[in-house]
């Protein structure tokens, strides 16, 4: 389980580092119920942005530029005049749509490197794995911001950056649970019996190596989600107009000394998606594996 | 590339050293007279000036940079000076003449000027550096444009030197007292091309000491220095030891180090502190609106939707920039009409209001363009075709980024989809010389309404080192321009400009927007400083009061 | 162990490791030559050259070479500890990094000095108390470990520079400019080094030694803070990859927010101005040190825990 374990209760790190936030909690049940009805909100907003406000994001107001959040904007306005609210909810679809795209692109580069690692043989695991390696090797963010310096600033470009710099750890989960469950009684049963290779992959392997997986991608969606919002802080993600949580902040850094609504409530929502996913994902792991899984988080 | 939308807007910087003195201004408590004299100018300290720009390459005649044009004017001297009344007035030239052609200058050079390297002024010198700026292996970006129709320098004895032209060209004073065709040294220029960007060597009250790429930049008085342009307020040496000149380009941090004492002078406030600087005691802030041609967005007339007037001038009137430039900008940037800024020789005031925001004016021009249908996201289509202007800025600064998306906002609200792309310098260039934009935004700082000839004259196209970004060419500005150019009666020349001004707002060439000001922030125990006919800083006669 | 199993262990780790910073070099080159753009049209700035002109720009930089032929000469220029020029300064890569270094090793010295003082105190504090205490403490640290470094530097700023005007907003010149940005990167670590270190005093206090001390007399606290910590620093070790990484990360984010000079400002301007060299020069750079960084972290814990050397790397 080495990319899964990054608590550091583990023994060593090996070559690699790991990426994904090291997070160990154990939510109660009534934290997780809190923490799901919030994320339901989050992706109510992101699915549905009209059910909460009426006002289009990126309608411009000059004369109403940087007041405070009042009655007549909840949040507060931007330089434009624009209503911060308003922003805040659209920029839910775009910031949330980096985080899980660059999850599931991670996802699916890093099992089909992963399987194809644990099956094709030894040069092949072998040359998988040091190329994860490789890529590990670029600490934090640099990865990210190395694809994005090749693809240029966009919100595309910025998923695939996240979702690239991701992969790796993927990759070396599925591989080792594909390893495990070829090495299971099941698969050795299947093989027994005769079946196909390529069947024998994809009824019994995928799928058993997919559960962990999915919990792994719940509790990394938190941390996509905040690098996603740090290259647009840095003006690499989503351009403007796009309301996005990062770029909102970053022009309203500029305005600190007028208002300080601009400051607060894109990083709030920011913050509040990563902690409720992470929560949720928290609650789901232990759900799955059971209470024997250990420090877990 | 000069005066495209980066933050190095060039400046032309024009000559002397008279300027509104900010003294006045900053002491205004403590002298009856408000004059700089007040207190006797204390001669020594070094002054830490923050600038907004990193300069790319010293050498006056390659770059077009604003913060070269400043470094610059302290290191070299010019043939002749420009006064804030347009006038102009002896320097390194103590007298001069132009022939009755118009075609050739003879300047009378002052025989006591020493380079700061030991070697002395005279015709040879003036003669180098000239060709020097010409030479096409200097490859120069803005010095040589300045020349217009320049054929060559001759010298006819050490102290006398005749420009000839090929034509008449009005402007070759001005341009004459800008730092950019500022004389340097004759040594200095066999030195190479590294070495002349690295170490500029002239004749100037301040001489090069170091340069620690990317952060700072050194200069020292020059003690010999005695030949200040005659109109100048204070003559011989500068006060001040040296300056140390820090490049921060960074708003924030540049205006924290005003506030916090480690830089006494500054370059461009952010318009977000003005409040905060002017509630400190201790600090001043001298500004100016600067002359030349405003920040405005050029408007691809060649191809696309904007080759038709309608669509032009709906995109013009659908916007209020007099709200988005007042919100963003702190009301400390005036509102432009012109495309020339209101501090420019013959710049026509009845334009100002002529234009005002009418979004029911741009719908009924749009529905008769022809774009009548709307799509899904509510802009406008012809024969399918979306209305889709494309706008790539490079790197763009914040504010300016700002603005483009208020603009967008604006231009939404009528049907037209605004797409402002940020772009690497590369990309962009060859957007540019490629046309594949439709909007482009700029601005050009110089004392004289000739600019207006680097914009759209047709033979000022990009790849020639002109600003026509999209190959306009209308025999009517023609015309005017290049005929105000060469003409050399003043009556004649100001209704040339008068008419191209109306006819470019007239028939949408490009939309002005906001008047470039200068906002530099000082602490009030700096005396002295002053700003040229361009707006730019001085520092000849600036002092630290003890 | 026997000295010849730990030079064997040292040696594979060292072939791995220079193959890995071989890969990274590797990927750096490929980043330059994917990206779109010409890098001599980059590099020539605001100029408009003629084709001529790009053509011996060109040449001049070995560009018009075959591809592998290129790659030799970056491999061997990177052996020299050359890392080209930068398209934005004209300077030397290697210069830029060597100047830039300085700042951000102490913003993020002092970052991590302040975050394992705050979370040594938090996890003494409350490790094995009362669920309700260690609830509260969770979710601070759960909120700590989320909230990214961005919003909570510009949170700071707001308050403590622009309302109470304690601390200068920006800078780099001075002792009280660090403060607001080291305790920024140092939240983003306290979070998650409470968390283990919470972690490892609870299953300290479990173990028998423990009960034994305490049977002797030994006071709470002190059974905390002699017996129960030391064992509970052991993994913070392990988590020394995952540390560098996000303290890298957060210079980019935090030297930008305060305007500090500093590596991760460099990476940041550079990765937004499309300066490759400069961007390919710290990911190599920092991808070295990295790695050496983690084989250091291995050995480390193999001396520190016996039971990690049957594990071979």
């Amino acid at each position: 389980m080495s990319a899964a374990s990054a608590d550091g209760a583990g023994p060593a790190t090996g070559a690699v580092p790991r990426r994904r936030l090291p997070v160990r909690i154990r939510p109660a049940r009534p934290a997780a119920l809190a923490a799901g009805l919030v994320l339901a909100l989050i992706l109510l907003a992101a699915i549905w942005p009209g059910l909460f406000t009426g006002r289009p994001p990126n309608a411009v107001d000059p004369p109403a530029a940087l007041q405070g959040p009042g009655a007549a904007h909840l949040f507060g306005t931007d330089e434009l005049g624009r209503d911060e609210f308003s922003r805040v909810v659209h920029g839910t679809r775009v910031s949330l749509g980096v985080g899980l795209g660059a999850t599931a692109l991670a996802l699916a580069l890093g099992s089909a490197a992963g399987v194809v690692a644990a099956t094709a043989g030894r040069v092949v695991d072998e040359a998988v794995m040091r190329v994860c390696d490789i890529l590990l090797s670029f600490p934090g963010l640099l990865l990210a911001l190395l694809v994005v310096a090749v693809l240029g600033p966009g919100t595309a470009d910025a998923t695939v950056a996240i979702g690239v710099s991701m992969a790796p750890g993927f990759a070396k989960l599925v591989r080792s649970q594909a390893l495990v469950i070829r090495r299971s009684d099941y698969v050795r049963a299947a093989v027994t019996f005769g079946r196909r290779r390529s069947e024998i992959h994809l009824r019994h392997v995928a799928p058993n190596a997919l559960a962990p997986l999915l919990v792994l991608a719940t509790v990394t969606v938190g941390g996509a989600i905040v690098a996603g919002s740090s290259l647009s802080f840095l003006g690499l993600g989503p351009q403007p107009p796009s309301p996005d949580w990062g770029s909102m902040l970053a022009d309203g850094q500029n305005y600190l000394a007028v208002s300080w609504a601009v400051a607060v409530f894109p990083g709030l929502a920011v913050t509040a998606t990563v902690v409720s996913s992470t929560v949720v994902g928290a609650y789901l792991r232990r759900r799955f594996e059971g209470r024997g899984a250990g420090d877990g988080f | 590339m000069p005066g495209r939308s980066r933050s190095r807007t060039p400046l032309r910087s024009a000559g002397a050293a008279v300027a509104l003195l900010l003294a006045a201004a900053a002491t205004a408590a403590c002298g009856s007279s408000g004059s700089p004299a007040s207190a006797a100018p204390a001669a020594g300290g070094t002054l830490t000036y923050g600038s907004d720009q990193l300069p790319d390459c010293l050498d006056p005649a390659v770059s077009p940079e604003d913060i070269t044009g400043i470094v610059d004017r302290e290191v070299f001297d010019s043939l002749v000076s420009e006064s804030h009344d347009g006038t102009f007035h002896p320097w390194l030239a103590s007298s001069w003449s132009v022939d009755p052609a118009g075609t050739v200058y003879t300047f009378h050079l002052r025989t006591d000027v020493k380079f700061q390297d030991g070697a002395a002024l005279d015709a040879a010198a003036v003669k180098a550096s000239l060709d020097h700026v010409v030479a096409p292996a200097t490859a120069s970006q803005y010095a040589a444009s300045l020349l217009g129709p320049y054929t060559g320098t001759k010298v006819v004895d050490p102290a006398t030197v005749q420009i000839t032209l090929s034509a008449p060209f009005e402007p070759l004073l001005q341009a004459l007292s800008t730092p950019y065709l500022g004389i340097q040294s004759p040594a200095g220029l066999q030195a190479g091309k590294t070495q002349l960007c690295t170490h500029p060597v002239g004749s100037g009250p301040f001489s090069f000491v170091s340069w620690t790429k990317p952060t700072s930049l050194e200069l020292k008085n020059n003690p010999a220095y005695n030949w200040a342009p005659a109109d100048a307020a204070h003559q011989g040496a500068a006060y001040l030891a040296g300056i140390t000149i820090q490049f921060n380009t960074e708003n924030a941090s540049r205006f924290g180090s005003l506030t916090s004492g480690q830089s006494q002078v500054i370059e461009d406030v952010p318009p977000v502190d003005i409040k905060t600087l002017k509630a400190q005691s201790g600090l001043g802030l001298l500004t100016e609106q600067r002359p030349g041609a405003v920040y405005t967005i050029g408007l691809n007339t060649a191809k696309g939707p904007l080759a038709d007037p309608k669509v032009r001038t709906a995109l013009m009137r659908s916007v209020d920039f007099d709200q988005l430039i007042q919100s963003i900008y702190f009301g400390q940037y005036a509102r432009a009409w012109s495309m020339l800024s209101p501090t420019t020789p013959d710049y026509d005031a009845t334009l100002a209001k002529s234009w005002p925001p009418d979004q029911a004016l741009g719908n009924q021009l749009l529905d008769q363009a022809g774009w009548t249908a709307h799509d899904a996201a509510g802009y406008r289509t012809k024969d399918g075709q979306e209305l889709t202007l494309r706008w790539p800025a490079a790197s763009p600064r914040q504010d300016r980024a700002a603005l483009a998306q208020g603009i967008q906002a604006e231009a939404k609200a009528v049907g037209i989809n605004v797409q402002y792309v940020n772009e690497d310098q590369g990309a962009y260039i060859q957007d540019l010389i490629g046309g594949k934009l439709d909007l482009v935004d700029t601005s050009f700082v110089r004392d004289e309404p000739d600019i207006l000839r680097h914009f759209f004259a047709s033979d000022q196209t990009i790849l020639k080192g002109g600003a026509n970004e999209f190959g306009l060419h209308d025999p009517q500005l023609d015309q005017w321009l290049n005929g105000a150019a060469a003409g050399s009666d003043a009556a004649q020349r100001k209704q040339s400009y008068l008419a191209a001004q109306q006819y470019i707002i007239k028939n949408a060439l490009a939309i002005p927007v906001y008047v470039p000001t200068t906002l530099v922030g000082y602490q009030t125990k700096v005396h002295g400083l002053a700003l040229d006919a361009d707006g730019s800083l001085l520092f000849h006669g600036a002092w630290i009061a003890k | 162990m026997t000295g010849r199993a730990a030079a064997g262990w040292l040696l594979r780790r060292l072939a791995l490791g220079a193959v890995v910073v071989l890969g990274a070099a590797t990927v750096a080159f490929l980043a330059f030559h994917l990206a779109t753009g010409d890098p001599v049209r980059v590099l020539l700035g605001a100029e408009t050259p003629t084709p001529a002109q790009l053509a011996e720009v060109r040449t001049q930089l070995g560009y018009d070479r075959p591809v592998l032929v290129q790659y030799g000469s970056f491999l061997g220029h990177l052996v020299r500890g050359d890392l080209g020029y930068s398209y934005q300064t004209r300077e030397p890569v290697s210069e830029l990094i060597g100047d830039q270094l300085l700042p951000t090793v102490e913003l993020a010295g002092s970052a991590l000095i302040l975050a394992l003082a705050a979370s040594v105190a938090l996890a003494v504090a409350t490790a094995g108390r009362r669920p309700v205490l260690r609830g509260v403490s969770s979710l601070l640290e759960l909120v700590a470990i989320s909230a990214p470094s961005f919003w909570v530097g510009v949170l700071l700023l707001t308050f403590f520079s622009f309302r109470l005007h304690l601390f200068p907003a920006v800078g780099s010149d001075n002792v009280d400019a660090l403060v607001l940005p080291a305790v920024t990167l140092a939240l983003g670590l306290v979070g998650t080094f409470t968390q283990v270190l919470r972690a490892g005093i609870e299953r300290a206090l479990a173990e028998p030694f423990v009960l034994s001390s305490r049977a002797r007399g030994t006071g709470q606290t002190q059974v905390r803070r002699r017996h129960a910590l030391p064992h509970a620093l052991v993994p913070l070790i392990a988590l020394s990859g995952w540390t560098v990484g996000a303290l890298l990360s957060g210079s980019v984010v935090i030297e930008t927010i305060f305007s500090r000079q500093g590596l991760g400002r460099v990476v940041a301007t550079a990765v937004g101005g499309r300066d490759l060299p400069v961007i390919t020069g710290v990911t190599v750079v920092s991808a070295a040190a990295f790695t050496l960084t983690s084989l250091l972290v291995d050995w480390l814990s193999r001396v520190v825990d016996p039971r990690l050397r049957e594990n071979p790397a």
